[in-house]
């Protein structure tokens, strides 16, 4: 099985997943890994629809096998993050979502989840700098959604 | 509710309040394709099997735009349920007469305008009748949405400070895209609707920002449809031309409209205890000033207030209220290919 192939399979998966189809996506995911457990990709992948489905036990191991295969891999990161706050390990989600943000400085959904995970630990001043820099980035998102959406029509 | 979202703690708190309050739960949902303001699907509005609200955001908010969109739709589902337990949730609902009514009130100002126009700009009657329904709509949906627009902005200033600015980047945005509304139809439509229209959400957007702090906000200095309302006076006195544009009056209109909403809403409390009952006087007042504001457009028999599951069987009765109206205006002048939208 070539990477490419795993790729062609995860696109699928994430297809379901956008329309919220869990379980099919799930199956696309599984293949994904039995072809090729190295393939770190696969494992965030199957982290985000294990948080969305309340599992978050289950997908920090799967962030904690993606990282395992690459140290760098930032989205991973911010998932694991996720993970853990809706573990309450605030602390631990902390550290993650600095280390995603830190790897890749435009991800707002990290900036904000240590923005909410300060927050919980009632360290307020951090936690609205972290949530200045994500609304920061959230904006640019929108204006850049807001733009496609020009062209589109 | 039960979400695998991250939500920051003042989110979390009204959501569980607004449950608690009003013995329902809430269910967050992401889109790509939903609409930026957001959109509550609530069942005080329409007929849901579950006891179950529904909140949709765009699918590329993530953090705190997220958060002002919940803290929006749970304001106003506060102020709807509360109505709905305390006394009766009615909304500015039509009918066949009323419809009747406003559509041949438009349809009279448009000969007004019609008349001033040179033959070549006159508006071919087939899409001046289309008009007549369409405009009357818009301010139905306007009318239903700008007073309340105003409360809850409020609402969750005060309620909400560490998402102020994230109050305040949407609002800004939603300004825009509002005062963007018609100006393409400014040559067609009647002058007088324009600046209605418009003055509307001047009033709206003048009141918000001086409920939020003026250096924040200052909408004719940051949203640039709104920079045509600087210095009015001044450019009045330099040039006689400008005082017959569409903006100035606007700004004319909207400043009496300013009036009516701080007549209404000025002495709220907003700061009061989040009871039912505090709701439930919102919910008066964006009654009062409804009123007020149709009544002051000359539209007080154009809307009746009944429920919105009236209001919901009106919108799938609307292309017989067209039929209707029109028949009523024109009689046997009228076309079958002619009638309405």
């Amino acid at each position: 099985m070539t990477t490419k192939e795993v790729v062609e399979i995860l696109k699928k998966g994430r297809a379901y997943a956008q329309r919220t189809k869990y379980k099919e996506a799930m199956a696309y995911y599984n293949k994904a890994l039995s072809l090729d457990p190295k393939y770190p990709e696969s494992w965030y992948l199957r982290a985000s629809v294990l948080i969305d489905t309340g599992k978050p036990q289950e997908a920090l191991a799967d962030c904690e096998r993606a990282l395992a295969l690459n140290q760098n891999y930032a989205d991973a990161w911010s998932k694991k993050a996720l993970a853990l706050f809706n573990l309450e390990r605030f602390e631990d989600a902390v550290l993650a979502a600095t280390r995603a943000s830190t790897l890749n400085g435009n991800d707002a959904m990290a900036w904000y989840i240590k923005g909410v995970c300060l927050d919980e630990l009632g360290r307020s001043d951090e936690a609205q700098e972290a949530y200045g820099k994500s609304l920061e980035l959230e904006i640019i998102l929108d204006m850049d959604a807001e733009r496609r959406k020009i062209r589109k029509h | 509710m039960k979400t695998e979202m991250p939500l920051s703690k003042p989110i979390r708190r009204i959501i569980k309040q607004t449950e608690e309050m009003l013995d329902t739960e809430i269910s967050l949902l992401r889109q790509p394709e939903a609409d930026p303001g957001g959109t509550l699907v609530d069942i005080y509005t329409y007929e849901m099997e579950k006891n179950i609200n529904v909140i949709i955001f765009p699918a590329q908010y993530v953090g705190l735009l997220k958060d002002f969109i919940i803290a929006k739709h749970c304001t106003h589902l506060l102020i709807k349920g509360a109505a709905h337990k305390k006394g009766k949730y009615l909304v500015c609902s039509y009918d066949e007469d009323s419809v009747s009514r406003g559509m041949r009130q438009i349809y009279i100002d448009t000969l007004k305008d019609e008349a001033k126009k040179a033959e070549k700009d006159k508006l071919p009657v087939n899409k001046l009748i289309q008009m007549l329904f369409i405009l009357y709509n818009h301010f139905n949906e306007d009318i239903n949405e700008i007073p309340w627009n105003a409360i809850v902005n409020a609402s969750v200033y005060h309620r909400m400070s560490k998402i102020r600015k994230t109050q305040l980047y949407h609002i800004m945005k939603e300004s825009k895209n509002d005062m963007d509304e018609m100006v393409e139809q400014e040559k067609i439509i009647p002058r007088r609707y324009f600046v209605l229209n418009k003055a509307m959400f001047y009033a709206r957007d003048m009141f918000l920002a001086k409920t939020l702090p003026a250096d924040e906000l200052m909408p004719v200095l940051n949203i640039p449809q709104m920079k045509k309302f600087n210095h009015l006076e001044v450019k009045e006195m330099l040039t006689h031309r400008w005082t017959h544009t569409a903006w100035y009056q606007s700004k004319v209109f909207g400043d009496t409209m300013l009036e009516i909403v701080d007549k209404h809403l000025d002495k709220v409390e907003w700061n009061a205890p989040p009871t039912l009952d505090h709701y439930y006087e919102l919910y008066r007042l964006g009654v009062n000033l409804t009123n007020h504001l149709t009544s002051y457009m000359s539209m007080k028999d154009w809307f009746v207030w009944d429920t919105p599951k009236h209001l919901l069987q009106a919108h799938e009765m609307k292309g017989v209220y067209e039929k209707k109206a029109l028949k009523k205006i024109f009689g046997d002048l009228i076309s079958d290919s002619e009638e309405g939208t």
